[in-house]
């Protein structure tokens, strides 16, 4: 049987790992100068070559102008990073696919093999944008499949692995630009992420930023020059990119030493000589304390929003570089009662978790080219899980049609499955009509199980097989992996319709139904109706993330408003999201994502929007005093901390940062979104008189009029409507009323009298339709209709061609163009 | 202004798309129980299996895709989301 390699690779800020699984062993690859670790580092001389890893990194501090590191947080962004000499200018994405090309070829200098398929970790908090980026950067390395796993999940599988004590689990990953907090808990052998948390600009980076502080002012104590004041000169630059490199040994070897020498060579770039500094190690934890504070708190939120407290957690993993720090790793054992998992080296163990992920979901590296030829006989197709908890899965095999003629045989009666070390042989199992055949196979414990299927005749004679053999590791099972956040599609009355929930298992797919909210000429590519995707929590459309747009244009006759049309969503295992518009009146199929990028707006923009987010909060916070509801107040308890950050990012942002433009933006959006969530609480009031009303306008209606499935589900959303409002839970209980308030119309228009008052309404507002002639065309049909019997009662059986038409004419008039403009002009309903 | 049978729709495809339907399984079943049905039903959906391809619900029979399935074993694992929706199940079981 062939072996299949999986690959994993953790595409880290600072430093890169790969590791392969070969179904037995996980190993870490060491690069070319037999190292684990490869720096996140490119450069790129004069002539265009490149160069990438430790090399680079050294030229980090005497060429920053033609050398690059720690561009991960601007990944899914247009930000390119100029390398001078060369001329030229990448996007995060292509810098990372230098660095991806270079594991790969470690492998192959390994292996033998240059592998075709790769896991690549990304933060959980990674948003859809930064995840195609990266695996766009694994594909521009020459990848053909890749799939993304989030770090904490790779880093839980990598500590996991091979039998662990149930319980809950804390992975506390600190990388050199990010912070994931995650939440796990394994029973009976099934790893769950329960869920996570984390700052995507809070990492050894900023510790590292705090240190250059502190040495560039001691500098300048010395009369050795102002660094920081000199940043925006190429000397000045250059200048930093050695204090900066020097800081960082400083802090690598104070994991070890209570002490270390800062050493920087002419800080002024005057020929002034060298300066040595000293810092301890009690210096530096005064210098993280505040970082290391925020990290301990987002733990604390965690576990908060879980109900849990530390005490419940069994075992905390520590992972990435900062973690090493002395100081950190006191303060968390400290927090949880020093159960610190051992033996994890939380440099590599993404990278671990990454290659052990590939082999679960069965992601061969091999290329095709080392498959050898298939053998003659019968083809089998045989399914079975690849890495499972369960000691005795079931095996699923069907035999392929046509291949047991073209080699001349009949199918065969029946099959045995028999496992590779003699210790279980299966009993016999008949094939059905379909011949497909399902068996029960048994494990052996925490181990690669192989197995091999013989095929039988009616008289009992083997059949020859082309295939037949399979293996199953018994381990961990993982769970598919979770969505991060909600996506659904923004409708034109602003609301949100969604697709996947937050923690949908990944892979999935859905459609659903909706109409277009407006005519859609022929033939046009002007004409476009917008179909926007949005990323988030919210049932209002405005307050999620945009994260693409479908448009359909080019039908290929005149569409009328309220054309039904299927929109499908679909997601890859790596969170990827495909999109299709399905037009059932014209049976065209429209695909054409336009995926959005992560924004990059304006310094003066940003300002602009911090001065408005200011006085927002400001508003909110004496509102939500002054009424003093608890969650409100717990809902901006973070706003002003998160505010005085995007204080303090500001600076740095003006001088052309673009990570503090990133960071500052980030903020802002965090912001806001927590005081969206306190005005909705502070709106409770209202909400709640709304739920009354809608439950005593719709109970009869559906009573009367709907259909034993509305009545079924009208009856359950009311029970959960006044679950969420014993809950006081605003957001469950908005999504069970747009439920009632669904099903209730739906009864009503099936009322004789709906038709009048539907008719009535649209006459008085028939000035307001968007084809103004064609709903009084409608109009005119209508009446004519009425005027043939009661005017509730249409004679002839015209009751269900007058509701047609009524349905037709309210498809004419518009959502609120205002409503329609904050859903990113959505052109569906 | 709605189209109010588009809601109603997709509200009913989202609720007869119950785990404990999709995976025909009772609301009383086991973690183990359930996650050995769902890994089966991928196997027999993976090998085109056609009587894996639907599930009875009181409304009619549904397609069942392994997108629905691998949802259904992930929200079952979760021990509040299988409360809700035992909570759902009921009513919407097949009849016979």
């Amino acid at each position: 049987m062939r072996s299949a390699i999986h690959v994993g690779i953790d595409l880290g800020t600072s430093n890169s790992a790969i590791a392969v699984f070969d179904g037995e062993a996980v190993s870490v690859v060491a690069n070319a100068s037999g190292e684990t670790l490869t720096p996140s580092v490119v450069r790129i001389d004069g002539r265009g070559g490149r160069t990438v890893g430790r090399r680079a990194q050294r030229a980090l501090g005497g060429d920053p102008a033609n050398t690059r590191g720690e561009w991960k947080r601007l990944m899914g962004t247009a930000d390119r990073l100029p390398f001078e000499a060369a001329g030229a200018a990448l996007l995060p994405e292509e810098l990372s696919a230098a660095v991806i090309g270079s594991l790969l070829a470690d492998v192959r200098d390994a292996a033998g093999f240059m592998p075709r398929a790769a896991v690549i970790s990304t933060p959980a908090l990674f948003e859809l944008p930064q995840n195609h980026a990266t695996t766009r950067a694994g594909r521009l390395a020459g990848l053909e499949e890749v799939v993304l796993i989030q770090e904490p999940i790779a880093s839980a599988i990598a500590a996991g692995w091979r039998a662990d004590p149930d319980g809950t689990w804390l992975v506390f990953d600190l990388g050199g630009g990010t912070l994931d907090v995650s939440l796990l808990e394994t029973a009976d052998g099934r790893l769950r992420v329960l869920d996570h948390a984390g700052d995507n600009f809070l990492g050894g980076k900023d510790m590292d930023g705090a240190l250059v502080d502190w040495a560039a002012a001691a500098l300048v104590r010395r009369g050795a020059g102002d660094l920081l004041g000199d940043r925006a000169s190429a000397r000045g630059r250059r200048a930093l990119a050695r204090l900066r490199a020097a800081c960082e040994q400083a802090k690598i070897e104070l994991s070890r030493a209570v002490r270390a020498p800062i050493v920087v060579s002419d800080p002024a770039g005057d020929g002034g000589g060298e300066h040595e500094l000293e810092i301890t190690r009690d210096e530096l934890d005064v210098l993280t304390a505040p970082f290391i504070d925020r990290s301990l708190a987002a733990v604390r939120v965690l576990l908060a929003k879980n109900q849990r407290t530390p005490d419940d957690v069994a075992r905390v993993v520590l992972v990435g570089g900062p973690t090493l720090m002395p100081g950190l790793r006191a303060r968390v054992d400290e927090m949880f009662g020093g159960r610190i998992a051992a033996g994890v080296d939380p440099m590599t163990i993404v990278a671990r978790g990454a290659a052990l992920y590939a082999g679960s979901v069965g992601l061969d590296a091999t290329p095709a080219a080392r498959a050898p030829a298939p053998a003659a006989g019968l083809a089998v197709r045989i399914e079975h899980p690849s890495v499972t908890a369960d000691l005795e899965p079931f095996v699923v095999g069907r035999c392929l049609p046509g291949t047991s003629q073209a080699s001349g045989q009949a199918l065969p009666d029946r099959v045995r499955i028999e496992r590779d070390d003699g210790g279980w042989t299966g009993a016999d199992a008949k094939l059905s009509s379909e011949g497909s055949f399902v068996v029960q196979v048994r494990l052996d414990r925490s181990r690669r199980n192989g197995f091999r299927v013989r095929a039988f005749d009616r008289g009992g004679a083997e059949v020859k097989m082309a295939s037949g053999t399979f293996a199953i590791v018994h381990g961990v099972s993982i769970g598919d992996p979770p969505l991060a956040r909600a996506i659904g599609v923004a409708r034109a009355d602003d609301s949100t319709q969604v697709y996947f929930a937050k923690g949908t298992p990944l892979p999935a797919r859905r459609t659903l139904a909706h109409h277009t909210i407006r005519p859609i000429a022929a033939g046009s590519d002007d004409d476009a109706l917008a179909v926007p995707i949005v990323q988030g929590e919210s049932v209002r459309a405005h307050r999620n993330r945009l994260i693409g747009m479908l448009h359909l244009r080019g039908v290929a006759r005149d569409l009328p408003a309220g054309s039904r049309i299927e929109v499908t969503l679909e997601l890859d295992r790596s969170g990827q999201l495909a999109t299709r518009a399905d037009v059932p009146g014209t049976g065209q199929t429209f695909q054409d994502v336009a995926f959005v990028l992560v924004p990059t707006a304006s310094v003066e923009t940003s300002e602009r929007e911090l001065s408005s987010t200011n006085r927002r909060a400001a508003d909110v916070q004496r509102r939500t005093f002054l009424l003093g509801v608890p969650a409100a107040v717990q809902a901006i308890a973070e706003v002003s901390a998160l505010l005085a950050e995007a204080d303090r990012a500001l600076p740095a942002a003006r001088a052309g940062d673009l990570d503090a433009g990133q960071k500052l933006r980030r903020l802002l959006m965090d912001v806001n979104t927590a005081l969206d969530d306190a005005e909705a609480l502070l709106e409770w009031p209202d909400l709640d008189d709304e739920a009354r009303r809608c439950k005593l306008t719709y109970t009869p209606m559906v009573a009367q009029w709907g259909t034993p499935a509305e009545q079924q589900l009208y009856e359950q959303e009311l029970e959960a409507a006044g679950r969420a409002r014993r809950r006081n839970d605003a957001a469950e209980l908005e999504l069970h009323l747009d439920a009632m308030r669904a099903l209730g119309r739906a009864a009503y228009c099936r009322d004789p009298h709906s038709m009048t008052d539907a008719i009535e309404w649209a006459a008085a507002h028939v000035t307001e339709a968007m084809d103004v002639a064609a709903a009084t065309r409608l109009l005119d049909r209508a009446r004519a209709l009425q005027g043939h019997g009661s005017p509730v009662e249409p004679a002839g059986g015209g009751l269900q061609a007058l509701r047609a038409i009524v349905t037709e004419i309210w498809d004419l008039f518009p959502s609120s163009p205002e409503l329609q403009a904050k859903s990113f002009d959505s052109g569906i309903r | 202004m709605t189209t109010d049978s588009d809601e109603v729709e997709n509200l009913l495809r989202a609720r007869l798309e119950n785990p404990f339907l999709v995976l025909a399984v009772a609301p009383a079943a086991d973690i183990a129980d359930i996650e050995r049905q769902g890994q089966r039903l991928l196997a027999e959906l993976a090998a085109g299996l056609d009587g894996a391809r639907r599930y009875a619900t009181r409304f009619g029979a549904r397609a069942r895709t392994p997108e629905l399935v691998r949802a259904a074993i992930a929200e079952l694992r979760d021990p509040a989301r299988r409360l809700a929706h035992e909570w759902w199940a009921r009513g919407l079981e097949p009849t016979s």
